[in-house]
């Protein structure tokens, strides 16, 4: 809400200072908010950016919702692909086994591999929500402007 | 909130579908029937070559008298009904939800756009409404159920947009959100808004008419 009543008012006040102050503004913020777990920021970051990245606070996340089990998250497969009970991957990030080749990927119009990474990522975080009736699940709740 | 979202994006989704699918084979089918029943003519008058050039006229911008007649009128419908259709299948959020649950996607509208489509989907509707209340001819035409339509079409986009930009109370917001867009849906085939589907069956046949038999243009 504030970007959007910022961008209007930079219309009409005088441009430059107004811009900077909301610059300064919002590098604080974001610059402050260093225990957020960003992600996998790298692996989108360098692409769509389409919606402000999540703040995902691993162990404080983990440690309320009562998950004592990382392979909850970080699962394994085997060859079959049938899910191995008790087997993590946590030394791997998602991206490398949910985004095939990262170099190619531009934006989701030419190319499909983000918005497949990050539906897996939505799959795994707001179906738990939903079923656990606890936690975000609305857009707006984990993109936080 | 948990059992609201879950509800509105499972099961009133699926009656909306329905709804909407079923009741438009019903509504078609009933015309269907009338017409056969009491006005057989029409379909011995249709006539493919009449009804294609009317219908090219009327989806052309200023291809007809009455276009060029009223100009501030002809651009806000052309651009409503393009904005109408064209923002809810290609908002990003729409197209990465058709992702998840259906694992396919297209193109996806940048952000900015979605947002100028939808201010001119809302201005519009603002200027029919002006049009509803303050012209005699059209107010002449009115009824009541004409504002609730306007409603029905202009809520998703509202709502939509508070919803992406995070105004106060946005979770509740995407649920009515979701909601109105439902009712939209259903609203289809039982109202006015049905002409979506109609509209090259009437200026079809109009064209007809005027074509065959009366040997004039109607546009
Ligand atoms: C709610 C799901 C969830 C659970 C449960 C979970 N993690 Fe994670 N973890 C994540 C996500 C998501 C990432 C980011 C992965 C990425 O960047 O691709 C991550 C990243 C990590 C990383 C990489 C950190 C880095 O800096 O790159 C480690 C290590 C890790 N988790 C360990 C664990 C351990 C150990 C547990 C069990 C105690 C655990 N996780 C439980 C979701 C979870
Ligand atoms: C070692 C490789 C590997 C890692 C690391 C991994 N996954 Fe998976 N994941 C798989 C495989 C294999 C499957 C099953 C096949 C499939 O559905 O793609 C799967 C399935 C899934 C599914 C269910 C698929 C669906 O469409 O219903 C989700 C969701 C998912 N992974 C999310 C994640 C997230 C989020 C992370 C990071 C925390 C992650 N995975 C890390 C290999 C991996
Ligand atoms: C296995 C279930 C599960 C998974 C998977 C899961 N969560 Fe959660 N999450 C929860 C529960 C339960 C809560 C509610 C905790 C509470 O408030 O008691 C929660 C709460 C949250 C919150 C709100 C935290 C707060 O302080 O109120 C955020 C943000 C969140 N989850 C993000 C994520 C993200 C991002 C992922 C995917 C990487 C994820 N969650 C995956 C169960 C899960
Ligand atoms: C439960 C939390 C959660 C919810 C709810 C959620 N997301 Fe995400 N989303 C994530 C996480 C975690 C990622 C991984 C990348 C990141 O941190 O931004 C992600 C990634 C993305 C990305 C790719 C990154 C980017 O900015 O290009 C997009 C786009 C996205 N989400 C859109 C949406 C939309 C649209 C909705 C609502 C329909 C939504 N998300 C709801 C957690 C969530």
């Amino acid at each position: 809400m504030n970007r959007f009543i910022n961008s209007v008012m930079n219309m009409n006040i005088s441009g430059i200072t107004l811009t900077a102050i909301i610059l300064t503004l919002t590098f604080a913020i974001t610059t402050h908010a260093d225990d957020c777990f960003t992600v996998n920021g790298e692996t989108i970051d360098a692409n769509s950016n389409t919606r402000p990245f999540v703040c995902f606070q691993h162990d404080a996340h983990n440690e309320k919702a009562g998950l004592e089990s990382c392979d909850r998250c970080h699962h394994s497969y085997d060859d079959q692909g049938k899910l191995i009970e008790g087997e993590s991957s946590e030394d791997k990030s998602c991206s490398e086994c949910h985004a095939g080749n990262v170099g190619s990927q531009k934006s989701f119009d030419s190319n499909r591999l983000n918005i497949d990474l990050a539906a897996k990522y939505h799959k795994l975080c707001r179906d738990c929500h939903i079923t656990e009736k606890k936690g975000p699940v609305v857009c707006g709740e984990c993109h936080k402007r | 909130m948990h059992s609201y979202y879950s509800f509105v994006t499972g099961p009133l989704a699926w009656i909306a579908f329905i709804v909407f699918i079923c009741g438009s084979i019903w509504r078609f089918n009933s015309l269907w029937q009338l017409t056969k029943k009491k006005d057989s003519a029409v379909f011995e008058y249709m006539d493919r070559k009449f009804a294609l050039r009317s219908i090219a006229h009327w989806l052309i911008p200023f291809g007809s008298r009455s276009m060029q007649l009223n100009p501030a009128m002809t651009v806000a419908t052309f651009l409503f009904h393009i904005c109408l259709f064209i923002t809810p299948i290609f908002v990003f959020g729409h197209v990465m939800l058709w992702k998840e649950n259906f694992n396919i996607s297209w193109f996806a509208l940048p952000n900015m756009a979605a947002d100028v489509m939808t201010f001119i989907v809302i201005g519009s509707c603002i200027f029919f409404l002006w049009r509803r209340i303050k012209l005699p001819h059209v107010k002449y035409l009115t009824t009541p159920l004409d504002f609730i339509i306007l409603m029905i079409v202009a809520a998703p986009f509202m709502t939509g947009f508070w919803a992406y930009h995070q105004f106060p109370g946005f979770v509740s917001m995407t649920i009515i959100h979701i909601v109105s867009g439902e009712i939209m849906l259903m609203a289809i085939p039982f109202t006015k808004l049905f002409h979506m589907f109609l509209f090259p069956f009437t200026r079809g046949y109009i064209g007809s008419e005027f074509g065959g038999v009366r040997m004039a243009k109607d546009w």
